[in-house]
């Protein structure tokens, strides 16, 4: 590891000060990604700023009528929290399908949003990748991109996001709260935090420097009764998703009213699939419906050389995630 | 007397005698002995796949604070070298490094940073600067390769019969390839070494399966006698056959206290495991079987397409299982390897068998279904008690024993043979099974016993250069002291893992328990004998250990012994055997699949202790399951590099993946094997897993899945099998 100092930042000033006061400190939240990249070479900073002491750790209800989850709370506190799993199982079951306990017991909200991709050349120094080292070009492009995305990547990145948490964030729809450098709040909505690769794969988000993460707020409970996070992995823990869906759907009379509906593993972004949520929206939730949105959802996808098994994997489990949101019992 | 007795001799189920030690975090790995002084060395691996280095720049690394050393092949002392073209590697094999400016593989050591800490070896290390001269056309990708095949020197083709005339003769005939990627062995302790080089003498804390193999490798190596190395592992945090052999980072280490005079500790990243420990390389297994309607095997060929490295030749076995499993008149094994830039593979899980089982029981299931024929009364048709690829009796075999009782705990005549035919909700569930078989290679093995009498009581202490990688060597080597001496299994000490002991086989191969237990057993019938002898005792007289010290007028005794394969054993095939039945549920939209239940029958000899033996097979099925379901290492097609580089991406199972298992033990004595009649069990609870998962694959899905890993994205895209109802 590269020789780096430690601030143990006392408050939100302090560490918004020593952030902006340079330019090559991270935040550090539960570290279990930062720690990680930074033993392979691959994160360089020469500063930490723990932000993971600076309070921001509590569920509470918000204005709107939902739930707002402190950006610095462990993922194991708010997938287990009472309020979270009653108004957003949802999220819940996508939370507790990821990592293992230790992780998501270390893990904060923060830094789930901001976790980086696991594509292999990315963590190999001496392998070009654009995102890391921006002009080296993408490894995976032409090498081994059975692991990557389908949706929305371009010539300079093929990644995908990681994150099982933000998956089920974009099928229900979020507001991120950040204070900027000056101390004051900026709200992001979720579709919005994540970016595609463009020509800039190096920026995953679109933070600005310096930043912090202090909240997610929820909308009103949704999806209580009729959620599945499909999570597709070749071991029943410990992995990252090959495709995953979160599918919520809130039905009345028979018919769905509204349905979320996001997939993760197959973008460089959570892929909220909007058009098929308003496809689903009034009609009724049958196999023909369902497969009709699995069909819609995969429309677009551009699968690269090795990662084709994805759109059909994809579509099947867009099948079966909503038939067993579908059916679940309550 | 009596109670004692049968509560820790051989066959009891005790606890492990160094449990405690363990748990308590008292038990001490090569890097956790408290040697003073000791610097940090951190190797460092070449970039491309083949090549020259040109240049090296280690300037910017030397200045840095604590930084000791940058060694390089231009500083490199000189070491000795393989003499000949593609020498084979084994477990003594010498490990030069750092020789030459040539770069064989991607991954391989060009260097190595000494410093005061490890965390400043670690940094230095990324900040030595190599400049290279790449060779354009490194070998990386195996299925564009296979024109440089060459036939192997390390295991010859085999032929019996004529394999052509026993397919004409065949109503059934099937030709199948099976593939198996490139796995890694990863055992928990990753390989570590504090190497001392004092006066011409060498002490390595290393972690290693082969004590004495260890010694000579390293002596060797540095051209210095043998007498002159002291090897030291009493634990060891698993090895898999990654640890039978000497690897470089142990030469470097020694290299590096011998320039500094000071000792050196080195450990082999995770990340490294991948690149300088040795890997299980990909196979190709084609196997082409024939058979008559009434179930009668005609014909079987087993041909293996491997690669090894560029420089030395390993070739797994795979074949060796289609040679001697069933009753074939016409077989042919074949081996072709082709030279790669990669690492020499090397000895991985049950090496032959564990690839090897899979190609032949997923085979001879699938020629059960072209016969419509029960795939457990397939293989019981076709049982041997000759083994025909070696012309010898089989010194015991009880695999169409194993294979009913089997079928009969895990209620086998509820599979229907139709696949697909077991349903509910989105799972489809299927049955399979597999026959296992492994060698049980016993070996000579040495020990020495002492016997302290103290207030009466007898307190002995066996020494080996045993080692325990995880397995219980100690456990049962006391208990064997413990059966042999007539005291407790409390007042036995037990000491391994020292070239200063007496000289065993190691760990490997799941020859140790046999070969430990009845070198321990000599050194203590010796002692009781010659005390007896020197009072005139009858040699079948029934007297204590503490009362033939007394009579003898002794407060210590010291005794030898050594054991070895009897005449009779080597005219004999001396195996374990084995079935294995599973239960697999495939959803069939994800691919995704559990392992709901296995029973696993073992037919192993003399269970030494129940709770081992069982901890041995459990470890083996997880093994096995890891096989099938994930573990795989794939390399990057454009550069040759693994780019399934740590333990997140490499995946070994978890809790949840594992079925609920039962292990049977079936009663065998067999004498032939050994005066105890202790047979291997550590690899074969891994043989047959493979196939018996992917057997049941079939049974549920009716695809018929022939590489693995089998995964979730490889079953989305697999066809039903032709005269399958989908
Ligand atoms: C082996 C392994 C398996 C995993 N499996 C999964 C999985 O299956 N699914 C899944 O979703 N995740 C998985 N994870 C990832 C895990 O969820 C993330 O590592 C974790 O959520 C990151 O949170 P953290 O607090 O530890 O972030 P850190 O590592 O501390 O930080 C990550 C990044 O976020 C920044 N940061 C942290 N907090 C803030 C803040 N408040 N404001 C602004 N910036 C901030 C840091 O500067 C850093 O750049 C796995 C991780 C590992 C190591
Ligand atoms: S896909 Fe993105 S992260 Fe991966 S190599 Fe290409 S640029 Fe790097």
């Amino acid at each position: 590891m590269r020789p780096f100092t430690y601030t143990g930042a006392k408050n939100t000033e302090e560490a918004l000060q020593a952030a902006s006061s340079n330019a090559n400190a991270h935040y550090l939240g539960g570290g279990t990604n930062l720690i990680d990249l930074m033993k392979e070479d691959v994160e360089r900073p020469d500063e930490l700023i723990n932000v993971a002491s600076l309070g921001y750790k509590k569920v509470s209800s918000n204005e709107k009528g939902g739930l707002t989850l402190g950006g610095m709370l462990s993922n194991s506190e708010t997938a287990n929290h009472r309020e979270v799993r009653t108004h957003f199982p949802l999220l819940s079951m996508a939370m507790l399908s990821a990592a293992t306990g230790q992780l998501r017991n270390m893990a904060t909200n923060g830094g789930n949003l901001l976790q980086r991709t696991r594509c292999p050349y990315f963590y190999e120094t001496s392998m070009p990748c654009n995102k890391r080292a921006p002009g080296t070009g993408c490894g995976a492009k032409n090498g081994m991109n059975a692991l990557h995305a389908i949706f929305g990547w371009s010539e300079a990145c093929v990644a995908v996001h990681p994150s099982d948490m933000c998956v089920a964030l974009a099928a229900i729809g979020a507001t991120v709260e950040v204070r900027q450098s000056d101390g004051s709040p900026r709200m992001i909505e979720f579709i919005d935090f994540h970016r595609l690769p463009g020509d800039r794969p190096e920026k995953d988000t679109n933070l600005m420097p310096g930043e912090l993460i202090t909240a997610i707020h929820l909308p009103q409970p949704i999806f209580s009764k009729h959620y599945y996070y499909l999570k597709v992995r070749e071991r029943s823990s410990y992995a990252f998703a090959l495709v995953s869906v979160a599918a919520g759907l809130e039905i009345q009379g028979g018919r769905i009213t509204k349905a979320g509906l996001a997939m993760g593993g197959v973008s460089h972004k959570p892929w909220k699939l909007i058009q098929v949520e308003n496809y689903l929206s009034g009609k009724t939730p049958d196999q023909a419906n369902f497969e009709a949105a699995a069909e819609l959802a995969m429309k677009e996808a551009r699968p690269l050389e090795g990662n084709k098994y994805k759109v059909e994997m994809g579509k099947k489990s867009i099948i079966s995630a909503l038939t067993q949101a579908y059916e679940r019992k309550a | 007397m009596m109670n004692t007795l049968k509560a820790s001799g051989v066959g009891a189920s005790i606890n492990r005698v160094e449990g405690r030690l363990k748990v308590r975090g008292m038990a001490k790995y090569a890097t956790e002995f408290p040697v003073e002084n000791k610097a940090f060395a951190q190797g460092i691996n070449s970039t491309i796949a083949k090549g020259e280095i040109i240049a090296i720049d280690s300037s910017e690394a030397e200045g840095l604070d604590g930084v000791l050393a940058v060694i390089t092949y231009k500083n490199a002392e000189k070491l000795n070298h393989l003499e000949e073209e593609m020498p084979l590697l084994a477990t003594t094999t010498i490990a030069p490094v750092l020789q030459s400016a040539k770069v064989n593989y991607y991954g391989e050591y060009v260097g190595v940073v000494v410093a005061e800490t490890f965390e400043q070896a670690q940094y230095a290390a990324r900040l030595v600067k190599f400049e290279y001269k790449e060779d354009p056309d490194p070998t990386i990708r195996f299925d564009e390769s296979k024109s440089k095949a060459y036939k192997p020197k390390g295991n010859s083709d085999y032929l019996r019969g004529d394999m052509e005339a026993g397919l004409a003769e065949a109503d059934e005939t099937l030709d199948a390839t099976y593939i198996t990627p490139i796995e890694h062995h990863h055992p928990m302790e990753l390989h570590a070494i504090i190497a001392s080089w004092e006066n011409g003498k060498v002490t390595a804390y290393s972690s290693q399966q082969m004590v004495n193999e260890s010694t000579i490798a390293i002596a060797d190596t540095f051209q210095i006698p043998k007498k002159d190395v002291r090897v030291i592992t009493p634990f060891v945090g698993g090895g898999f056959g990654s640890k039978l052999n000497t690897e470089r980072h142990v030469i470097l280490a020694i290299m590096a206290s011998k320039l500094l005079g000071r000792p050196v500790q080195m450990t082999v990243t995770r990340q490294q495991m991948f690149t300088n420990t040795g890997m299980r390389q990909q196979n190709e297994q084609r196997m082409q079987l024939g058979a008559k309607m009434d179930g009668s095997l005609t014909a079987l060929s087993h041909d293996t397409l491997s690669h090894t490295s560029t420089y030395q030749e390993y070739q797994e076995p795979c074949g060796m299982i289609s040679k001697m499993l069933y009753q074939v008149p016409n077989n042919q094994i074949t081996y072709r390897l082709i030279p790669m830039n990669f690492q020499t593979p090397f000895a991985m899980r049950a090496p032959g068998e564990a690839t090897g089982s899979f190609a032949l029981e997923s085979a001879m299931d699938e020629m059960a279904w072209k016969l419509k024929m029960d795939p457990v009364d397939f293989r019981i048709k076709n049982d041997t008690q000759i083994d025909l690829g070696a012309d010898k009796p089989f010194s015991s075999r009880l695999l169409i024993e194993c294979l009913r009782i089997g079928a009969d705990k895990f209620g086998w005549e509820n599979r229907s043979m139709q696949p697909r035919s077991k349903q509910e909700g989105n799972w489809l569930i299927g049955y399979g099974v597999s026959a296992a078989s492994r060698n049980s290679p016993y070996q000579e093995s040495s020990s020495k016993v002492i016997l302290e009498l103290e207030n009466e009581k007898v307190y002995a202490t066996v020494q080996m250069d045993a080692t325990d990688i995880g397995t219980g060597s100690y456990t049962i080597i006391a208990q064997t002291a413990s059966e042999y001496l007539g005291v407790p299994v409390a007042q036995v000490t037990v000491e391994l893992g020292d070239s200063r002991f007496p000289i065993t086989p190691g760990s490997g191969g799941s020859w140790g328990a046999a070969s430990y237990c009845n070198g321990a057993r000599a050194a203590c019938q010796n002692a009781i004998d010659t005390l007896k002898q020197n009072k005139n005792i009858g040699k079948d007289q029934d007297i204590p250990v503490a009362e033939l010290l007394k009579q003898n007028k002794l407060k210590k005794y010291e005794a030898e012994g050594s054991a070895a394969p009897s005449e009779a054993f080597k005219k004999h095939s001396v195996f374990s055997f084995g079935a294995n039945f599973s239960e697999v549920w495939v959803d069939k939209h994800t691919g995704m699949y559990r392992i709901k239940r296995m029973v696993n029958v073992a037919s192993a000899g003399n269970i030494l202790n129940p709770k081992t033996a069982y901890g041995q097979i459990i470890g083996g099925l997880t093994m096995g399951v890891g096989m099938v379901l994930s573990e795989q290492t794939r390399v990057e097609p454009n550069f040759g590099n693994f780019i399934t580089r740590s333990l997140a991406d490499y995946h070994v199972p978890v809790n949840l993946d594992m079925a609920n298992i039962e292990v049977i033990f079936l009663p065998e004595e067999d004498k032939i094997a050994n005066e105890m009649g202790v047979k291997g069990i550590g690899e074969l609870g891994i043989t047959s897993v493979a196939a018996s998962v992917a057997n049941a694959i079939f049974n549920a899905t009716g695809k018929r899945m022939r590489h693995l890993p089998i995964t979730p994205e490889k079953l989305i895209e697999a066809q039903v099998e032709p005269g399958v109802v989908a």
